[in-house]
């Protein structure tokens, strides 16, 4: 192939490409192997030494854009609380569709533990604007902000929310989002109120979150699908009865989703190197040319 | 001038004192925490009311688009009437009128109207969009990403890096040997917590200082462009 029509490769066999890398690992699965690493571990490690008594406020601060990285990680999250029957306080601060990404993720790993009571093991407060100021009013009652459930019950009627007034009754808080509102839940929630606080977010926003893991105010970092994939690992290893969950066909997990996105990092790697390959050689070829 | 420019000036500065001096006077003297409880409550009242005007901004924007037959008029209309239906369907729902009985699945697993629309409609298309950015990413990395001069050969390499690094590929190149599967991993886990926390810990810093600035100029009324007057 010329080197001219290699640089101004037609973008549509790009867009092939892709398609094809992200489809065909998604259909036959490869199973690249999973290691975990420090900032998942902690979060892990935080809530195996967490039960029965203790509770975690899930936040889900995103929306559908976002969901094939973070409904992974929400989902293994959720699990692992209910396998552990750790109480789950659920809300959502992301307008752009949290309040039914939250409620559809609670409702699915609900159902898996028929044993557990809506409004004794686990409450879907719903949405609520405003997201920093609902953040600090939570500090001072969290039934000022959430009047009622997202099923319309009245907070103080609900059995779980009697012993929740305040982040004083919350043990972990776990956001699942999607922009900066994880970097609030730090420097806001666990700044002012002291209640520790993990974040899941995209793998876009990961980096930016390493600055307040390495000081302590957020225990355990989820970055990306990667870090969804690491966590199902982790918690298929502790819980070997999870297994079948992640391995039934036709279910989106991040370890599945992980073969598609490794395959498509080679193909833009391969193109990166192509790309300056030729374009290097191009400039060679010129300056040979030039006289003198 | 008194009602559009000085009373904003004067209830701006009133009511950003506020969380400023309660702050410490919170533990100091009794009773004081009512007050800044009682104004985060507004605000989460108010910043609904905000998202209201930007639906009135989006409605007024696209009936002139509408009307005047500007380019893409035609998108207007399917933005107002997602706008409508959606908007129509999750009021009802929040109201419990007639067969819209709430936000999510019902209490024997049957599937609301909004439900059925955001499963059908929001979420796949929200999700397709976002989609389109792997195709344009791997297009403009093919096309863009040329190593020119020395910053960036650097950032290509960071960036090689840690693709390697954050993916099971950068396990398997060093396979062979013993302890390899870890480098390059192991050096992405560096690049994470070193470089990259140093700049992003100064972005952050940058930003909460101009984030701190700004507020002082908002409150001390010399940042005035949210009144549509010029900066004093």
């Amino acid at each position: 192939m010329k080197l001219e029509r290699l640089v101004r490769l037609d973008r549509r066999i790009i867009y092939l490409l892709i398609a094809v890398g992200t489809l065909l690992p998604i259909l036959w699965r490869i199973g690249f192997p999973v290691s975990p690493t420090p900032p998942v571990q902690a979060l892990f490690a935080r809530l195996e030494t967490l039960g029965p008594g203790d509770i975690v406020l899930a936040s889900f601060d995103y929306g559908p854009t976002t969901a094939p990285e973070i409904t992974p990680m929400a989902r293994a999250v959720l699990r692992h609380c209910f396998e552990r029957r750790i109480r789950v306080v659920a809300i959502a601060l992301f307008p752009l569709g949290g309040v039914t990404m939250g409620g559809e993720v609670l409702g699915e790993m609900a159902a898996e533990y028929p044993a557990l009571r809506d409004g004794e093991d686990y409450v879907y407060l719903g949405y609520k604007d405003g997201t920093q100021a609902a953040m600090k009013l939570m500090g001072a009652s969290f039934a000022s902000v959430f009047p009622f459930s997202n099923a319309g019950v009245p907070v103080e009627e609900i059995p779980l929310m009697q012993q929740v007034r305040n982040y004083a009754d919350i043990d972990l808080v776990v956001s699942f989002s999607t922009n900066v509102i994880g970097e609030w839940w730090a420097n806001l929630v666990n700044a002012q109120f002291g209640v520790p606080v993990a974040v899941g977010t995209t793998a876009v926003w990961a980096p930016k979150h390493f600055a307040f893991l390495d000081s302590g105010q957020i225990l355990g970092l989820l970055g990306g699908l990667k870090g969804a994939s690491e966590y199902e690992h982790l918690l298929v290893a502790a819980y070997p009865r999870l297994e079948p969950l992640y391995e039934r066909a036709g279910v989106y997990t991040a370890m599945k989703g992980m073969d598609a996105q490794t395959v498509d990092h080679a193909i833009i790697m391969l193109f990166i190197l192509i790309g300056n390959a030729a374009h290097f050689w191009m400039r060679r070829r010129e300056s040979a040319r030039r006289p003198g | 001038m008194f009602w559009k420019l000085r009373l904003p000036l004067i209830l701006t500065f009133l009511v950003g004192c506020v969380p400023v001096v309660t702050f410490f006077l919170a533990e100091r003297v009794p009773g004081v925490s009512i007050v800044p409880t009682t104004v985060e409550r507004y605000m989460v009242i108010i910043a609904g009311f905000a998202l209201l005007l930007g639906v009135v901004n989006v409605v007024q924007g696209s009936v002139r688009r509408i009307a005047q037959r500007r380019p893409g008029w035609p998108f207007a209309i399917s933005l107002l009437a997602g706008l409508l239906v959606m908007g129509s369907f999750g009021v009802l729902s929040a109201l419990r009128v007639g067969p819209f009985q709430g936000l999510l699945a019902g209490p024997r697993g049957e599937v609301t109207p909004f439900l059925w629309m955001t499963r059908h409609f929001f979420d796949p298309l929200q999700a397709a969009i976002f989609s389109l950015l792997a195709f344009y990413i791997a297009s403009a990395a093919f096309r863009a990403f040329r190593v020119r001069n020395l910053e960036a050969a650097l950032l290509i390499i960071a960036a090689f890096l840690v693709m390697l690094g954050r993916t099971p590929l950068g396990e398997y190149i060093f396979r062979w040997a013993p302890g390899g599967e870890r480098w390059l991993p192991g050096l992405t886990d560096w690049f994470m917590a070193v470089p990259n926390t140093a700049a992003q810990r100064g972005v952050i810093i940058g930003a909460a200082l101009g984030a701190a600035s700004l507020s002082l100029r908002v409150i001390l009324g010399i940042e005035r462009s949210y009144l549509g007057a010029k900066e004093r």
